[in-house]
């Protein structure tokens, strides 16, 4: 592996993002519209029920730490397809850059995305709201390296799926996150999703870091079995999303794939 | 014609490229049916044939981008797919319809491939390269505003920032006006002679195939049917010229 040509992967993402104005809608426009929609109907919420005066920031900090996993997964998952939008992944595949040092590469670039959408989610929500993400402490750290791993996995998966069965399966990329947006229990436990989806809630590594937080946000300390289950599930999931794509860059590759991105 | 020794030629030390017996099939389509290509140091080599002869497939497989169903590909003794990384930095590769990433200034796409490349010296190599080919002007314009033939160029100047040992071009030429084609062909020959590189090129156009290469590869329906200078397979078919050689094949290709 060669961390020159990581960087320069990473440079590649860059200049796509310095040059391409509606990447920014990504990390600056949505999360600011979540915070607005999440935070005002938290608030609402707060004012119009009895002993609900919690639900804003249970609502903002889950929408929030989502946003990890989304940026991280979109990171990865956006940085490949910029190669199959401007054709040139037959380019890419006939330099020395291996699939590893290019997802390394993306996923590397995606952390900075990470933290400027963070940034702006953190500045609106204190702004609008009053909600500090920092009040969490430093539980923080464990529970967005989880979703930074689901992220990771998810979009390594999603590329797979991609190269496999080509652009039309783009619409993953960002409905897989939606998925795991109503299946984690971002806002609420998952006892309260229907029965029949809760088995599966369950084993999501997501879901045990959105437990951790609302058992922090509730005052108590972190759960450390809480995050080990979900640094356990993290790591399978991208260890999965990665043995994945490479299974289905290997049929893309066996069956002449690169023609229909050229 | 010189098809039995191709398959030797490959066992030649020293071969930039050596692919033996590459076999491909698509769903129950032969496109490719036990090609042996070897292509010696500083070598300029042509691959002709008709449109379907299995030209595309093979440079593809060639350059890892395909897996052959059976064969072995070897550029500067790596052997693809397991070193892919190490034979992909020897080779340059450039196509007249393969587009580049279109967000970025000519100079940034140039680097971003000279990074990937290992290229010490970046800007140097990106300046040095849009030179030997005179478009030097072209250096901060977006790849997305680049004519066809522009983009052709800066391609070729891609494939040649690195000096690879192996330059692989497919139909380079198609889409450039006569003038800029032939300035591409001396920039080609100067950059081979210069550095030493050996070039494995596509093209329709036999007249080019003259001027750049010193052996042709001819490919019908998935298989070799001549390997041999040009002048030879030219007389070989009782022809002037590879043109006549080329009408043959494509007319006998498609009666079969």
């Amino acid at each position: 592996m060669s961390w020159r040509r990581i960087r320069v992967v990473m440079r590649r993402q860059a200049y796509v993002l310095w040059r391409a104005p509606h990447r920014w809608f990504d990390i600056a426009f949505w999360p600011l519209m979540d915070i607005i929609l999440w935070g005002s109907l938290g608030t609402y919420i707060a004012r119009t029920t009895t002993g609900s005066q919690a639900a804003t920031p249970y609502l903002i900090a889950g929408i929030m730490l989502f946003h990890i996993l989304f940026q991280s997964q979109i990171a990865v998952g956006t940085g490949f397809l910029e190669e199959t939008w401007s054709r040139n992944l037959l380019n890419v595949l006939t330099t020395p850059v291996s699939e590893v040092e290019y997802v390394v590469g993306t996923a590397a670039f995606g952390l900075f995305k990470v933290m400027f959408a963070l940034a702006t989610l953190s500045v609106t929500a204190f702004g609008f709201f009053g909600f500090d993400l920092g009040s969490v402490g430093w539980s923080v750290v464990p529970i967005s390296l989880i979703l930074t791993v689901v992220g990771w996995g998810v979009g390594i998966a999603c590329i797979g799926v991609v190269l496999r069965f080509g652009q039309g399966a783009e619409i993953l990329m960002w409905g897989g996150n939606y998925i795991l947006m109503a299946l984690s229990g971002v806002f609420n436990p998952v006892d309260a999703l229907p029965g029949v989806l809760q088995p599966l809630a369950r084993v999501l590594p997501s879901t045990h870091a959105f437990n951790a937080l609302r058992t922090v946000l509730a005052g108590k300390p972190l759960p450390a079995d809480e995050i080990a289950s979900g640094m356990t599930g993290a790591v399978v999931v991208l260890l999965l999303g990665f043995g994945f794509s490479t299974w289905m860059l290997r049929i893309f590759r066996k069956r002449g794939y690169v023609t229909r991105f050229s | 014609m010189r098809i039995d020794e191709t398959a030797t030629m490959g066992q030649h030390a020293g071969a930039v490229l050596v692919a033996h017996e590459l076999r491909k099939t698509f769903k129950r389509v032969n496109a490719v049916r036990g090609i042996s290509i070897s292509v010696a140091p500083g070598e300029r080599v042509g691959l002709l044939g008709p449109n379907g002869a299995g030209k595309t497939t093979t440079l593809l497989m060639l350059l890892g981008a395909i897996l052959p169903d059976t064969g072995t590909v070897t550029i500067v003794g790596h052997r693809l797919p397991r070193h892919r990384s190490k034979a992909m930095e020897k080779v340059g590769f450039a196509a007249g319809y393969l587009p580049l990433p279109d967000r970025l200034k000519v100079r940034e796409a140039l680097g971003v491939f000279a990074g990937w490349y290992g290229v010490r010296n970046e800007k140097a190599a990106v300046a040095a390269a849009l030179e030997r080919f005179e478009i030097a002007q072209l250096s901060d314009r977006l790849c997305s505003a680049l004519s066809s033939g522009q983009r052709t160029l800066v391609g070729i100047v891609k494939a040649t920032l690195h000096n690879p040992s192996l330059l692989v071009l497919d139909e380079p030429t198609a889409s450039l006006d006569p003038d800029v084609a032939s300035r591409v062909r001396q920039g080609l020959l100067q950059f081979c002679s210069s550095t030493g590189a050996a070039l494995l090129i596509t093209s329709h156009d036999m007249r080019e195939v003259d001027i750049l290469t010193e052996r042709v590869i001819f490919l019908a329906n998935g298989q070799v049917v001549a390997d041999d200078t040009p002048a030879a397979i030219s007389a070989l078919y009782g022809y002037d010229d590879l043109e006549g050689v080329f009408l043959q094949l494509a007319d006998e290709a498609r009666r079969t």
